[in-house]
């Protein structure tokens, strides 16, 4: 530990870190405008500017390193002078209308600046000069006359995502921001992840939904769990009068540490759906508004008979994007209760079932996202990291500047291509020939980290040629990419796990052995699985395909979830269904009993990450009325066929071996 | 001890500073016990006494010869100047007219506006003050006291006044002090 000196209190700071990052750890409070946690120091602004004892000139605090005996001071008269100046500069470059910007009176970082200096003025007036406001952009606006060109949100698009759509163009007062070469940002490479207009200081990034929706003192912040994927993004939500204004993601967040995508952070903003409020029962072929206790009468009377049965029985499917509490219920109530064999999610386990197979043999095999920050390779597979699953997309775009290496193996041409070092296009289907002809080429050439014994690698390397269409030498690079990795990481999808073959996801686990991806406590391997809750789901025993064979009744609980048209087909001829959603829909019109379900953001409970981390959500808003919880519902149809649910979800999740170490 | 005596005007503004001054309500009669209001907007006396006042308030920038007119008689009448209100501290909603220029703004206002009868004229009676670029009261003459915000609060504006009339300087900070 460092000993200093800052405003004649003495402190202790970790060596390596900066001046600011030791004054705001000590409760210090030290102006800044371009200093943003996660972002790498900048020193743009220069509002943090300290005296140092032995210096000749006041110095910033965000760039300078402590180190022992530094004596600081940031609380002169003189420095106070100098940020006065500063502000008045900045101030003096651009336009800044405070009576109507939205982030005004309390929510700008410029403005509160300049009122910590008890500015009542600007000592220099602007020059009016215009600046280009950019508004083709769905999701915010871009106005260059409240930049301050500090660049968090130019850094948050590239140190952050990965993506480098934002850059600066045009030198000093001129500056401005621009995305990719001077284009509308609605026509540019952004992907819409909102991460600068989180980061912007000022109002510059206008954020359509939110905007002069309040201020954030106004509001209440509820820190919760995204249930958009299985990365489990932490949020934070500011919500009014019942109603979420604007998702943020939480800077705090284990996994995403602030960053989200555009299904997290827009998506939810641009709910149109519409909602079911009211029970709802068919009579003479159509849904008629009914009590609860009719509804939930009807569907016990319904189910309770069918408990058992083998012929004409009972099927249920849930969604994975329920909390484990609700699976747990709906598992115990269907499988324990009900004794229907036919019990599992709308994911049918095509994203876990192959995993938790593979860990009946290797135990937990797979790692942690963080296992990201070191890695020098990766190998993406099967999965498309740029569409779904898209933060853990940022967390290895953002590492390839930094000189990681992304082998993207892929069917289609996608975003990722011009990102990714090697991105190999192969055939559908022939992932595992892939994989065989990579291990093979690592064996023959003598690369290999682990003992592997190929009996003909020129044979396996020709049929993987064969199935892949890949030209040899393209083949050849990856494997030795990978295998001349000092950490590699293999990230895998969809396409791995989807045809239940576990052969692939042996290959899979030998290769990640083989190049020292998975090695004693290091485990480089981890696939992306697909809902909130897909690792719950599985943990639950609620992975099996959804085959039907004239089930009498079928149980169908989505939230806020929706169903594909192949469930869809599935569920077209049967006689007694019952569903259990938040919106109208396709389905709920199939329905012969329809039960309304709170939203997402309405229930509390827990979730399973891709990696397993168990992460709380929090409720932010009530639901409407007449509108139930899904555990409510659960425990309420339960209670009438007196089948009473134990709700001892955390034994349950233990119950079954994971791919993934639970934390 | 004579009460101390101040005088109003607005310029380029919209009168709502002189809303928010009747905002503060019964402490009116404060201010009154405390200062003579010799000049305002809403008096018959229009401006400051020749003889000079202790406090001159300004409300609105200056966009014209005629506020420039204003402003320099009221730095010349008034021991402290006040600037009051964003339009008078920084040039405030009226200074976006900077960016197109005066021409362009007159043009639109009163020629191509959809609510403008066809061939309506930029009224060009040699009476009228010339219309300039619109600044901040400070930019024409000098302010010992700026009070920011659109509009400043009842609260601030009877502690400005309190404050001057009892030969005390104003500090404006924390919740007396806000932008917007």
């Amino acid at each position: 530990m460092i000993q200093l000196t800052i405003n004649g209190k003495q402190i202790e700071a970790p060596e390596g870190i900066t001046v600011l990052a030791a004054a705001k750890r000590a409760g210090i409070d030290i102006p800044t405008l371009c200093a943003q946690k996660e972002l790498a120091p900048f020193g743009g602004c220069r509002l943090c500017i300290v005296e140092v004892q032995g210096f000749r000139v006041p110095i910033a605090a965000c760039t300078l390193p402590v180190s022992n005996g530094m004596v600081v001071n940031s609380e002169t008269e003189t420095l106070k002078k100098s940020r006065k100046f500063i502000l008045s500069m900045l101030f003096s470059e651009r336009n800044h209308f405070c009576p109507f910007c939205q982030v005004s009176g309390g929510d700008c970082d410029l403005q509160n600046a300049a009122l910590h200096e008890e500015m009542t003025y600007w000592p220099m007036q602007p020059a009016w000069n215009d600046f280009p406001v950019d508004s083709s952009h769905p999701y915010f606006i871009l106005d260059n006359h409240r930049c301050i060109v500090c660049r968090r949100c130019v850094r948050a698009c590239g140190e952050l995502v990965g993506n480098f759509t934002l850059a600066v163009a045009e030198r000093g007062a001129s500056s401005l921001i621009v995305a990719d070469t001077n284009v509308p940002l609605g026509q540019s490479t952004c992907i819409r992840c909102g991460t600068c207009v989180q980061s912007c200081p000022t109002g510059a990034l206008i954020d359509r939904t939110s905007a002069y929706q309040g201020h954030e003192k106004a509001m209440s912040q509820v820190k919760t769990t995204c249930v958009g994927c299985s990365v489990g993004c932490s949020l934070n939500l500011f919500v009014h009068d019942n109603r979420i204004v604007r998702i943020d993601g939480d800077w705090d967040g284990a996994v995403n540490h602030g960053l989200l995508c555009e299904h997290g952070r827009y998506d939810p903003m641009q709910n149109t759906h519409d909602r079911i409020t009211t029970p709802l029962i068919r009579r003479n072929g159509t849904l008629e508004p009914v009590s609860w206790d009719e509804a939930l009468g009807t569907v016990a009377d319904k189910l309770k008979p069918l408990a058992g049965r083998e012929q004409a029985g009972l099927a249920a499917i849930a969604s994975t994007r329920l909390p484990v509490e609700v699976l747990a219920m709906f598992t115990e109530l269907f499988s324990v209760g009900l004794k229907s064999k036919m019990v599992t999610s709308i994911e049918e386990g095509m994203t876990t079932a192959v995993l938790n197979a593979a860990a009946e043999k290797h135990g937990a095999f797979e790692g942690k996202l963080d296992v990201l920050r070191n890695a020098d390779t990766v190998l993406c597979i099967g999965a498309n990291i740029a569409r779904y699953h898209m933060v853990a997309g940022f967390l290895v775009k953002r590492a390839l500047p930094k000189g990681m290496h992304l082998i993207d193996v892929n069917t289609e041409a996608g975003p990722l291509d011009e990102f990714a070092d090697l991105a190999l296009k192969i055939k559908p289907g022939s992932d595992l020939a892939l994989i065989n002809g990579m291990q093979a080429i690592i064996v023959k050439e003598g690369l290999g980290r682990a003992a592997l014994a190929i009996a003909d690698p020129d044979a396996v390397i020709a049929e993987a040629l064969q199935a892949t269409g890949l030209a040899a030498d393209r083949l050849a690079f990856a494997a030795r990419m990978l295998a001349h990795a000092v950490s590699p990481v293999i990230l895998f999808g969809k396409g791995i796990t989807a045809q239940r073959d576990e052969k692939q996801v042996e290959a899979i686990i030998g290769l990640a052995t083989l190049t020292g991806a998975v090695d004693g406590e290091r485990a480089g391997l981890l696939a992306l699985k697909g809902e909130a809750d897909s690792a719950a789901g599985a943990l639950l025993g609620l992975d099996q395909p959804f085959s039907l064979d004239g089930q009498e009744a079928i149980y169908v609980l989505l939230g806020d979830d929706f169903a594909s048209k192949r469930l869809l087909q599935k569920l077209e001829k049967t006689p007694y269904l019952v569903v259990q959603a938040s919106y109208h829909s396709a389905l709920t019109e199939m329905a012969q009993v329809v039960l309304p379900a709170v939203l997402w953001s309405e229930q509390a409970g827990h979730y399973i990450s891709l990696d397993g981390r168990l992460q709380e959500a929090r409720q932010a808003v009530h639901p409407p009325e007449g509108v139930r919880l899904n555990s409510a519902i659960l425990a309420e149809v339960a209670m009438r066929m007196n089948m009473p649910i134990k709700q001892d979800w955390q034994a349950m999740i233990h119950g079954r071996k994971s791919s993934v170490v639970l934390s | 001890m004579p009460k101390p005596r101040i005088s109003t005007d607005w310029m380029c503004g919209c009168a709502g500073c002189h809303m928010s001054l009747l905002d503060m309500d019964e402490r009116i009669l404060q201010v009154a016990e405390l200062a003579d209001l010799r000049s305002s907007p809403i008096t018959d006396l229009k401006e400051p006494d020749k003889s000079g006042v202790d406090v001159g308030v300004l409300e609105g920038g200056v966009n014209n010869t005629a506020n420039e007119e204003v402003a320099r008689k009221f730095r010349q009448r008034s021991k402290i100047l006040v600037a009051l209100g964003d339009c008078a501290v920084f040039g405030g909603v009226p200074a976006l007219r900077n960016f197109c220029g005066v021409q362009a703004a007159l043009q639109r206002a009163y020629v191509d506006a959809e609510s403008n009868e066809p061939g309506s004229q930029i009224p060009d009676d040699p009476e009228l003050a010339t219309m300039t670029k619109t600044r901040a009261i400070h930019e024409v003459v000098p302010v010992d006291y700026n009070v920011p915000g659109c509009p400043p609060d009842a609260d601030v504006i009877f502690y400005v006044l309190s404050e001057l009339a009892q030969g005390r300087k104003p500090e404006l900070k924390d919740d007396l002090l806000h932008w917007d």
